[in-house]
Parts: C-alpha cells; sequence; structure tokens
C-alpha cells in the first residue's frame, strides 16, 4: 500500500456531499426542461396513442369505448389514407432531394466571391424566413388561372396554350405545392451547406490543385465529404419537417381537389379536427409516426455506415 | 348605537358583496363577421350601459375554423356562454349537451311578437324546444350582369335548361386572343359550395339529402353540374377549388357573368359593379325549386356562468334597433318586423329577389351527419366529379352512405 493510497485515510463527510451534489445537480438543472419536455410532448403522444385504441368521437365525449386495435385495422382498409401515403412518399421523396440539390447549387455558388455576395447572401434566405400562411397565399395567386403570373409568364412563351388551373387540376396540383415547398426550404440547406463549405480548409483545395485534380474530382474528393456530416443532419431534419408540414398544403388547396393534395398528416388533422373523429385521426397519426420513425432508423443506419 | 353600527356595517357589506357579485357577470359571446369594421363594440357599449352589472367580452372567430373551435372549446370545457351558431350545428351541440333550452326565456320575452313570422319554428330543435334565438337570415339567390345580359339579348333563366342556354352563351373570348375571358357561372366547388349544387338537385322530385340521393333524378341534377364544367366549359377552370372569395372576386371582376350567393355580398357587389349587377330567385330545375336558408341564430350553452346576463345579451342583439345594428355590419337581413319594415340597406332588387326565394329556402336536414356532409363528404366527392375521379353516380352514391341510405 502506498503513502499515497486514499483508502488509507478516512474519507471525511465533504467529499461524499460533493459527489452526492454533483450526481444530483446535473438532475436538477435538467429537469426542468425535461418536465416541460414530458408534460408538452410525451404526455399528448400518450394520450394520442391511447386514443387511438378507443371510438372516440369529439361530438359524443361520453363515450370512449375501448377497441383495441379495430381503428388501425379500418387505417389499413382505408382507401383514403393508401392515397394519402402514396402522396406523401411523393411529397418526401421529390421535395426534400429537389431542395438538397437547389440548396447546394446555391451554396457553391454563394461560396464563391463577387462583389454583393453579402447581399446575396442576407436575400437567399427570404423564402425560409417567411411565415408558411403568406408563403401558400402567395403562391395561390401566382398559380390562379384567372390572374396568376405562372399563367401569364408561360403563355408569354408559349409553353402553354391556355390558361391552366393548377390547383384545381388534380394532374397538377400536388406538383404545384411541392414547387412551392421546394422554394421555401431551399435555402435552409443553402445555409448549412455554405457553413460546411467554409469549414473546409482552402490548403486541401491548393494541394488538390498541385497534384493536378480537375474542378470535378476536387469536388467529389474534398467538398463532398467535407460537408457530408452536414448533409446527413440536413436531410434527416428536413424529411421530418416536410413530411410533418402540411401547412401550405392546407391553405393551398385543403387537400383538394378531391383527394389530390391528401397527405397523412392532412388526413389526420382533417379528420380529428374537422370531423371531430379523434380516435380515428389519432389511429393515423400513430400509424405516420411509426413509418416515419422506420424511414428515420433505415436512413441513419444506412448514412451512419457511409459516412464510417 | 353598537348594534346601529353593526347592523349598518353588515348591511353595506351585504350591499357590498351583492354589487360584487352582479358586477362579476361576464358574458363571453363569440360570433363571426366578415366585415373588418364591425360595430360589436357600439353595440356592447350599448348594452353596458343598459345593463351595468354585466360585461360582455365577445370575441371574432375567423368564419373558417368557428365550429372546429367551438366544438373543441366545449370538449375541452372552455365554451363561451353564447355564441353565434347555424342550424346545421345544432344537433351536433344537442348531442353534446352543450344548449340551453331557451323555450321558456322567449315566451317570457317582450320581443317574441316582434319576431318575424316562422322563423322561431324554423329553429326549432327536433324535441319541439327552443335552443337558438334567430339574429338574422338570408336567402340564396342567382346574382346575373344585367349588362351583358342586354349585350347578347338573354332573358333571365328560370328552368335548368334556360340556365344552361344562358351559361353557354355568356361563356366567351370577348378580346379574341383564344383565351376565354368570361364564364357563365361562377361554382363555388370549395368548402360551403353545396348550397350550389343543392340548387341544382335538391329540388328535383323525390330528392332531399335523407332520401332519394340514389334515384334517377338526383343522378340527373349532379350530373348537371358536372356536365356544366365538363361538358360545357362555363364554369372557370379554377372551379373545383374555389371557395367564397374566388366567386364573389372572379364575379365582380367580370371573369363569371353569373353565380349564387345571398344579399351579404350585394352591397360589396353594387359597390363593384353599380347598376350592371342584377339578382333573381335560382332557376326551377326538374320540376322542382331549391334554395338555401341561410338562418344565423344566437345560443347560450348550458356551461355558462350566469345564463340569465347570456340571455339578456343575446335577446338585446334580436331587439328591434339592436338587430338593425348588428346586421348592418353583416349585411344580412334583421329578423325583427320593425326593423325588416324601415330596412334600408341593401338596393331594393336584392330584398326582392330574397323574399321571392323564400317559400322555396329550404334548410339542411336537422341531423349529426349533416356537418360532414357539408366540410368534408360533399366538397371532396364534387372535386372528384368535377375533376372526373369518380362519376355523378359515384358521388351520389356517397351522399346516400353518409346519411344511411
Amino acid at each position: 500500500m502506498s503513502a499515497t493510497d486514499p483508502s488509507q485515510y478516512d474519507v471525511p463527510e465533504r467529499p461524499v456531499r460533493r459527489s452526492l451534489a454533483r450526481q444530483v445537480l446535473p438532475y436538477a438543472m435538467l429537469s426542468p426542461a425535461v418536465l416541460v419536455t414530458l408534460a408538452i410532448v410525451f404526455l399528448p403522444m400518450i394520450q394520442t396513442a391511447w386514443m387511438s385504441l378507443h371510438e372516440y368521437v369529439l361530438f359524443r365525449p361520453k363515450e370512449f369505448d375501448f377497441i383495441g386495435l379495430e381503428n388501425f385495422r379500418a387505417v389499413l382498409g382505408d382507401e383514403v389514407f393508401w392515397i394519402s401515403l402514396r402522396h406523401t412518399l411523393i411529397w418526401i421523396g421529390i421535395t426534400v432531394p429537389a431542395q438538397l440539390l437547389l440548396g447546394l447549387v446555391t451554396a457553391l455558388l454563394l461560396n464563391q466571391s463577387f462583389p454583393w455576395r453579402p447581399l446575396a447572401r442576407a436575400l437567399i434566405i427570404i423564402p425560409w424566413a417567411l411565415p408558411s400562411v403568406v408563403i401558400a397565399l402567395m403562391w395561390a395567386w401566382i398559380y390562379d388561372s384567372n390572374y396568376g403570373v405562372m399563367n401569364d409568364f408561360l403563355l408569354r412563351l408559349g409553353l402553354i396554350q391556355r390558361s391552366m388551373p393548377w390547383l384545381a387540376d388534380p394532374d397538377t396540383a400536388l406538383g404545384a405545392i411541392m414547387l412551392t415547398l421546394t422554394w421555401q426550404g431551399f435555402p435552409f440547406f443553402a445555409v448549412m451547406i455554405l457553413a460546411g463549405l467554409q469549414a473546409i480548409p482552402k490548403s486541401y483545395y491548393e494541394a488538390a490543385s498541385i497534384d493536378g485534380a480537375s474542378t470535378w474530382r476536387q469536388f467529389r474528393h474534398i467538398t463532398l465529404p467535407g460537408i457530408s456530416g452536414v448533409l446527413v443532419t440536413a436531410v434527416l431534419l428536413r424529411v421530418i419537417w416536410v413530411a410533418n408540414s402540411f401547412d401550405v398544403i392546407f391553405v393551398m388547396t385543403g387537400g383538394g381537389p378531391g383527394y389530390a393534395t391528401y397527405t397523412l398528416p392532412l388526413y389526420a388533422f382533417i379528420k380529428a379536427r374537422t370531423n371531430l373523429d379523434f380516435g380515428y385521426g389519432s389511429a393515423l397519426a400513430v400509424t405516420f409516426t411509426i413509418l416515419l420513425m422506420i424511414i428515420v432508423v433505415i436512413y441513419l443506419r444506412r448514412t451512419g455506415k457511409a459516412l464510417r | 348605537m353598537k348594534t346601529t353600527v353593526r347592523l349598518g356595517l353588515s348591511a353595506s357589506l351585504l350591499a357590498l358583496a351583492a354589487s360584487a357579485a352582479s358586477a362579476e357577470s361576464t358574458v363571453r359571446f363569440w360570433y363571426h363577421f366578415d366585415n373588418a369594421d364591425n360595430p360589436m363594440d357600439a353595440l356592447i357599449a350599448a348594452f353596458e350601459e343598459a345593463n351595468p352589472d354585466i360585461t360582455i367580452e365577445a370575441e371574432n372567430v375567423p368564419w373558417n375554423s368557428y365550429y372546429d373551435t367551438l366544438y373543441t372549446s366545449i370538449v375541452g370545457g372552455n365554451a363561451p356562454d353564447a355564441a353565434m351558431v347555424k342550424m346545421f350545428a345544432q344537433p351536433r351541440l344537442l348531442e353534446m349537451g352543450a344548449l340551453e333550452p331557451l323555450g321558456e326565456r322567449i315566451d317570457a320575452w317582450d320581443g317574441k311578437a316582434d319576431m318575424l313570422d316562422n322563423l322561431l319554428d324554423l329553429t326549432r330543435g327536433d324535441d319541439g324546444e327552443n335552443y337558438y334565438l334567430p339574429v338574422q337570415y338570408v336567402a340564396l339567390y342567382l346574382y346575373y350582369r344585367a349588362d351583358m345580359f342586354d349585350e347578347l339579348g338573354l332573358s333571365v333563366p328560370t328552368t335548368c335548361d334556360e340556365f344552361r342556354d344562358v351559361a353557354k352563351a355568356l361563356t366567351r373570348d370577348t378580346n379574341g386572343d383564344g383565351q376565354m375571358d368570361v364564364y357563365g357561372f361562377g361554382f363555388r366547388g370549395g368548402k360551403g359550395g353545396h348550397d350550389h349544387w343543392a340548387s341544382f338537385t335538391l329540388g328535383r322530385d323525390g330528392v332531399s339529402l335523407v332520401d332519394g340521393m340514389d334515384s334517377e333524378a338526383a343522378l340527373e341534377g349532379t350530373q348537371f353540374v358536372v356536365d356544366l364544367f365538363r361538358e360545357d366549359g362555363v364554369f372557370p377552370p379554377s372551379a373545383p377549388n374555389d371557395g367564397f372569395q374566388e366567386i364573389i372576386g372572379a364575379f365582380k371582376a367580370g371573369t363569371t357573368a353569373m353565380t349564387i350567393h345571398h344579399i351579404g355580398s350585394a352591397n360589396g357587389m353594387v359597390e363593384a359593379l353599380g347598376d350592371k349587377v342584377s339578382a333573381a330567385p335560382v332557376p326551377e330545375c326538374g320540376g322542382g325549386h331549391w334554395t338555401a336558408f341561410g338562418d344565423e341564430s344566437t345560443a347560450v350553452f348550458s356551461t355558462a356562468e350566469d345564463k340569465d346576463a347570456a340571455w339578456k345579451w343575446i335577446s338585446f342583439l334580436s331587439t328591434a334597433g339592436n338587430n338593425t345594428m348588428f346586421n348592418e355590419a353583416t349585411g344580412q337581413l334583421p329578423v325583427t318586423k320593425t326593423d325588416s319594415a324601415k330596412w334600408s340597406l341593401h338596393p331594393e332588387r336584392f330584398v326582392t329577389a330574397t323574399m321571392e326565394s323564400l317559400p322555396f329556402a329550404n334548410l339542411l336536414p336537422n341531423r349529426s351527419e349533416t356537418s360532414d356532409f357539408v366540410n368534408t363528404v360533399w366538397p371532396v366527392a364534387m372535386q372528384r366529379a368535377l375533376t372526373g375521379e369518380i362519376t355523378a353516380a359515384e358521388m351520389n352514391a356517397e351522399i346516400a352512405e353518409l346519411f344511411g341510405q
């Protein structure tokens, strides 16, 4: 036993108290945030899951009958659920990559030096900074078949022969809204990627050009690996946000014409809020959450492997 | 001496308590006005002056989510004490046990005799009790561009067949650029447009929402609407999504030559178009006549803290004079005989069109399913039928299924 062995001394009370404090303090400091999160996120989540197992129609508040998985069985047999699911997949599958590509191009442009770069950087953020409802109303007017600039522009270019009711035609409505959302969301990618680009040391590019690497190879082997971490996070966040966002759809078409722009969150919202069928609406929301979680887990696993 | 002081003290305390109790009476009232410069403040000031012990907290709730918000607030235990309500919501509100019966109060009320005939009967619940106190009303009629009719030598359509011919004639390219500039009829394919469809469908022999929706006559009605859009092209291409703002805006801008709405938009139309706009009852279709009676009442909720105060407030709104002030804001018609006799807010042709429409004006069925019909089933089915995703027969079948036929 060496002279410095602490066990040879009687451990006084104070360090015990200090270590106890060290153990308790983080929890004490975290608890307000945790409690608030529990109250406003987890409690409603559990409540939703519980409601989804009941027949609960809001205008018959006294009837709250447990029906097990009946709502989920009904969901699987519901034509509108499958239509909405298909639209949700198209919605995520096209909007997020489109935003990513546009954001990437914008970020690469903004990373070049040109005289009014600070101004351009400030302007690019505008679509992202505008409230969704404003964007939805603005684009609804752009698409308007009588007064909209979109029709006017395309007619003048000779690309269409007569005004198109972009939002009233089931073949174009979803695409039109996806274009709107792409416009709204690309600045987020642009800003995130720009931050990633600026973290890549200039010396890498200098070394690469001395070695004779082409611009493409520099992009492929320096730029892309340099921003991959940012991309993974940004895509993950955007997939979740885009999947859940229905405010723009709700304002622009309300899901119409027919079911042409129904997505799952919108369908769940309409079922619960308009039809007041909270049991079925909750079942839709729970189903969607599970599906989204599966997508997120697969995505994280695959990108995790790729990043390693 | 001591006793006197004590007595005096307790008496004044009692008086204080009493006044405090009555001064605490607050009535939370929900309403929906499209009109930005609404006179609710003036009405409240007049009421509070007459009833210093009652405070009114009035809240203008946006129309688009009015009933969603109302139902949710009732279930959440935060319902207002009184609110503006329509008949289609009554079955649901009754099912929720949210309404306070008003029959006794109405019987004892001075203003009852001044109510327009029939209104209290029309707004009665299924059980014969009155839960609603009417506050304004309208009937839907046809707005048309008198100048365009004159220009083309057309007369106002009185039947569906005439309507179709007129609408086709009015749909034209006025400047020769190959684009349609005017469409015959501004159809409301979005939420709230069921009244347009109903005028062409529900007047037909043996057809109502709760019975006969699977009949040949009902099919003719829906098919008529679908054909107007798909075959004849007399609605603007945006019709499947169009709501109130779009149909009124298009009519004012001269993009459409006819549309269906009520007197509430008459003054705005006259402001934009002057004498070029006129009105007539909707056409008769398939041998019958149907237009929507636009009702609006007030109700006291069963959870109201001070029901007497809430009743005082809503009956104040339906009393002669006050009712005029109320309707000046909404642009609809007063429910009292006194105010109706003196009514001068609208040009006469629109009042006449309303009066001529009253004999065949109807309410939607007093059923719980009506809310779903109005909010989701009709708009979705109509939009799908207009865009060709389903047939007119399939649309009618969806409605029949909803009402359990």
